[in-house]
């Protein structure tokens, strides 16, 4: 197992503590999301089970149908843990999603312009740049506001403002690619351009961009999380850890935290331990950093 | 003959990590009189740069000056001295000239800034007397114009400029002793000889005492009183550099010499020492150039010990020069 | 040096006509606002009259470059919903999200980029780790969340702070201002702290690797060699070595800075442009949003031409066009 490079990749990605336990905590909380269904005590969408005698109980409260609320329940009497556990699935939906779809776009554009070269890289580097520059939430916030609320919107709005990253890295990753010997004797072969891309560019520039999609992923949540939370991500029937937050805001004035707070630290838990574990990708991916 | 302003013993520098110590320099001695300068010769990694750096005080952790070590600065132990005070020193009595000019000087900081800084470390001056005297020594080391340069920014020099400023800093405060190392390295050939007259002149002028730390002998033979070659962190020979150079005893500096262009016929191979530089971390048990050694025999796995004949001295088993017993 | 400030300058102006064109499109490709304007039952009448009224009727690049017309000699046409001028709405704003916006970055640079220097100089100390660990929270944390917490424990649990508002706030220069009377102060803390504690996590990495990468220098070294305190390292080489990277990223984090003030406002009811804007996108005010975003993209502009003419004073091998 060690021998593999895989396997050496692993052994020292676990050298590192905090990384092996983020990256634990990553699998724990995407398996919990996967199989929400069973860990939840209750389906916090079948609003025959709910009843409003038990809204806004403080955590451990044993509600009317007998269910032991570990974490209180919201507003309408739903038990806060099943909610938060089908959230962290929306959420990690919609956070995986545009990952994926900033990822492809970003690399397809990236490596391309790399590879075109000359005023067409110019130009679309340009743009990327320029939009770099811009706050990603700004942008994220007016298109999810124009666009209106939904799956679609949000993700388009999300891959809009992420996908820049993904482009600026790949093209950088490429640009140096494409200098070495080995491409050039590669490309002066006709029609051999798509094939040099698909099979001598893009692979080289994949580490990278692993590293750039972690920290995106996370990003991704937690700006969707921020939409969600300002009524301009997902409509209220399906409710994100941001619009658990959002709709615990309220009563966390009078007191009542564990409707906000909760989802809050689910989110958190979730991000950091992205963060942790991209951190130490970035550090074992890196060749300038190996010693 | 006077007191040494420089005198070394024992000097012992060591690196630990969760492996253990690897020793960078292993108990060196010698003694620096004033006006004096020594070579310090040595490959890469041989300890050289490090113990200049000992010399200054200046070894960041994980590395540690050992206890049993002495440098005494005009009769003054610099080892176990407090933090505060060793910094006084530096800059003042012992300062350093370093290989690179383009590294060492602050690219965003005008080279009067910079001296200025040098100057107020050592007490309190006014800028217009800070100014007045880093013209006065950039004067001396050659750069024209001194005073409207002051205002310049290290890039707006050339290479050997920037190193004639850096020389002019460490001058700054007229130290007892310099230490060069390698001075002259990333320069041009022809600026290499310019910048070593002129080291050659202030030395003598101010009768400052130089280490001159070099991988190159040529260059060290031309400037140096005597010469100390190290190898694996210890100086494995020492003494009056005509001597050395002439005669030398201990099979590394006969190679070192041997690998000089000069010494070859014109087309004939360069001969080089067999072998490379061993790890520090995983030295022979005896003497640590037997691997690499054309003389080497079963003693030589066990440690040479000090051979002292004033004015030189080796550590070998089988010495060039004798005959053998 | 004057080909080179005149050309950026170009540059800005052409990259701001280019913005300019793209939130008006995409502002005016999506909605209706003649919707939201009046009611559904209005009169075919009163609703052709609206729609002229608001010029509605013209096509599209007409109204873009009455638009534009109307931006350059200030005028950035009537809010729907207020009924009043939008620069005057804006500028009415605008004092608020300055005022909270600077406090915040400038607060976050002063307090971080020491704390940074002295993580890079000393990086193995207890204090050091500790301060790495709070910037991995404070950069993955989500601002709305944080803002949330801060309420709960210092205005609910505590109640030492108040949740929200401007308090009472000073006339000066023609505008309010908060910081100007103690409870407009106590107001602006917590949404400050707020909006600058991810500034705060950036500027503290962006200090610690700056000086982690210069302490090991020749500068560095040779200017120890050279008898220089510590302090004055610190204080004379290394921080005037890092201050490139951190004005970059001051500059940048300002804009942004701007982008996230919005959701801050919005959760500590801070009457500012934020604020303003999310409630324009959920009413369709279209001239006040155009307005928010145009203005948004001219500061950004603006700042992105300072920070380049600012690398200029701050390395001096820039100064001669280039150089080597």
């Amino acid at each position: 197992m060690r021998d593999t490079p895989t396997g050496r990749f692993l052994a020292e990605f676990a050298e590192n503590r905090v990384a092996a336990f983020a990256a634990v905590v990553v699998v724990a909380i995407l398996l919990l999301a996967i199989f929400a269904p069973l860990f939840a005590p209750q389906d916090p969408y079948d609003l025959a089970s709910l009843t409003l005698r038990d809204a806004r109980r403080p955590p451990g409260w044993v509600g009317s149908t007998g269910i032991h609320h570990l974490l209180g329940t919201d507003s309408q009497g739903r038990d806060l843990l099943s909610a938060i556990l089908y959230g962290l699935r929306i959420s990690l939906e919609m956070g995986l999603a545009a990952g994926a779809l900033a990822f492809v776009i970003g690399a397809l554009l990236g490596t391309g312009a790399a590879y075109a070269g000359g005023r067409i890289e110019a130009l679309v580097m340009r743009i990327v740049d320029l939009q770099l520059s811009f706050p990603a939430i700004l942008l994220a916030f007016v298109l999810a506001a124009l666009l209106g609320q939904g799956r679609g919107p949000l993700i388009t709005a999300l891959v809009a403002a992420q996908y820049a990253y993904f482009a600026r890295t790949a093209h950088g990753a490429a640009a140096s690619e494409r200098q070495k010997d080995y491409v050039e004797a590669a490309l002066s072969v006709p029609l051999a351009a798509p094939r040099v891309v698909l099979r001598h560019i893009l692979p080289n520039c994949l580490p990278p961009l692993i590293v750039v999609a972690t920290v995106q992923i996370a990003a991704a949540v937690s700006l969707e999380a921020t939409l969600s939370f300002l009524g301009v991500g997902l409509p209220p029937t399906e409710p994100s850890l941001g619009m658990l937050i959002s709709n615990g805001f309220q009563y966390l004035l009078s007191g009542r935290y564990w409707i906000s707070i909760y989802p809050g630290v689910a989110l958190i838990i979730l991000i950091v331990a992205i963060n942790l574990v991209g951190d130490q990708l970035r550090d074992q991916l890196n060749p300038r950093l190996k010693r | 003959m006077n007191p040494p302003v420089l005198s070394v013993r024992g000097l012992t520098t060591r690196f630990h990590n969760r492996a253990g110590a690897v020793t960078v320099v292993d108990g060196v001695s010698f003694d620096l009189a004033r006006g004096e300068v020594i070579g310090l010769v040595g490959e890469s990694g041989s300890g050289k740069s490090m113990t200049g750096f000992s010399l200054i005080g200046l070894i960041d952790a994980p590395g540690r000056i050992e206890a049993g070590s002495s440098v005494k600065l005009e009769g003054r132990e610099l080892i176990g001295l407090p933090d505060r005070d060793l910094r006084h020193l530096r800059g003042r009595r012992i300062s350093m000239v370093f290989q690179d000019p383009m590294m060492t000087l602050n690219p965003v900081l005008t080279i009067g800034e910079q001296m200025r800084l040098v100057l107020a470390a050592h007490g309190r001056i006014d800028r217009a007397s800070a100014r007045a005297r880093s013209a006065e020594v950039l004067g001396r080391v050659g750069i024209p114009d001194p005073t409207a340069r002051l205002d310049a920014y290290p890039h707006q020099f050339s290479g050997g400029m920037r190193q004639r400023v850096a020389i002019a800093i460490a001058i700054l405060n007229r130290p007892a002793v310099i230490v060069a190392d390698e001075p002259t390295t990333a320069l041009d050939v022809s600026i290499q000889a310019q910048i070593l007259a002129e080291m050659r002149r202030l030395v003598a002028e101010d009768g400052t005492a130089m280490i001159w730390i070099s991988h190159d002998l040529a260059t060290v033979s031309s400037i140096a009183d005597r010469l100390c070659v190290m190898y694996a962190g210890r100086i494995v020979e020492h003494g009056p550099a005509t001597e050395v150079l002439g005669a030398p005893r201990h099979p590394y500096t006969r190679g070192l010499l041997d690998s000089l262009p000069s010494q070859s016929e014109p087309g004939a191979d360069l001969r080089q020492i067999p072998g490379a530089t061993p790890s520090l971390a995983a030295l022979p048990p005896g003497c640590p150039f037997e691997p690499r050694c054309g003389r080497a025999d079963p003693v030589c796995t066990t440690r040479p010990e000090d051979v002292e004949a004033p004015p030189r001295g080796w550590r070998c088993h089988h010495p060039l020069g004798e005959t053998a017993a | 040096m004057t080909g080179y400030v005149l050309g950026r300058l170009a540059q800005a102006a052409v990259v701001m006509l280019v913005m300019s064109a793209l939130v008006f499109l995409g502002v005016y490709a999506i909605g209706n606002p003649i919707d939201v304007l009046i009611s559904p039952d209005a009169t075919q009448d009163i609703r052709a009259a609206a729609i002229a009224a608001y010029g509605l009727d013209k096509p599209l690049w007409e109204q873009y470059f009455t638009f534009l017309g109307r931006i350059l000699s200030g005028d950035l046409g009537r809010s729907f919903v207020y009924g009043m001028p939008v620069s005057e709405l804006l500028l009415g704003r605008l004092p608020a999200t300055l005022e909270l916006t600077l406090t915040a970055i400038v607060g976050a640079t002063i307090v971080g980029v020491p704390l940074g220097i002295y993580a890079g100089w000393r990086p193995h100390t207890t204090f050091s780790k500790l301060l790495m660990g709070f910037s991995i929270l404070g950069f993955s944390v989500p601002t709305f969340w944080i803002g949330l917490v801060l309420i709960f424990v210092f205005a609910v649990e505590l109640g030492w702070l108040p949740a929200g508002g401007r308090g009472a706030t000073l006339h000066l220069f023609g505008a309010d201002w908060s910081f100007l009377t103690v409870d407009g102060l106590k107001h602006m803390f917590l949404p400050a702290l707020n909006l600058s504690l991810f500034k705060f996590a950036m500027m503290i990495r962006l200090a610690r690797s700056g000086t982690r990468e210069t302490m090991g220098t020749d500068t560095v070294k040779f200017a120890r060699a050279a008898g220089l305190s510590e302090w004055t390292v610190l204080s004379r080489h290394v921080l005037r070595l890092i201050s490139i990277p951190i004005v970059t990223v001051f500059g940048l984090e300002l804009g942004a800075t701007l982008a996230f003030a919005v959701v801050t406002e919005t959760i500590f009811s801070w009457p500012g442009l934020g604020k303003l804007v999310i409630e324009s996108i959920t009413a369709l005010d279209r001239p006040v949003m155009v307005a928010y975003l145009v203005i948004v993209s001219f500061v950004f502009i603006g700042i992105n031409l300072a920070v380049d003419l600012s690398y200029a004073a701050l390395d001096p091998r820039l100064r001669k066009g280039g150089g080597r």
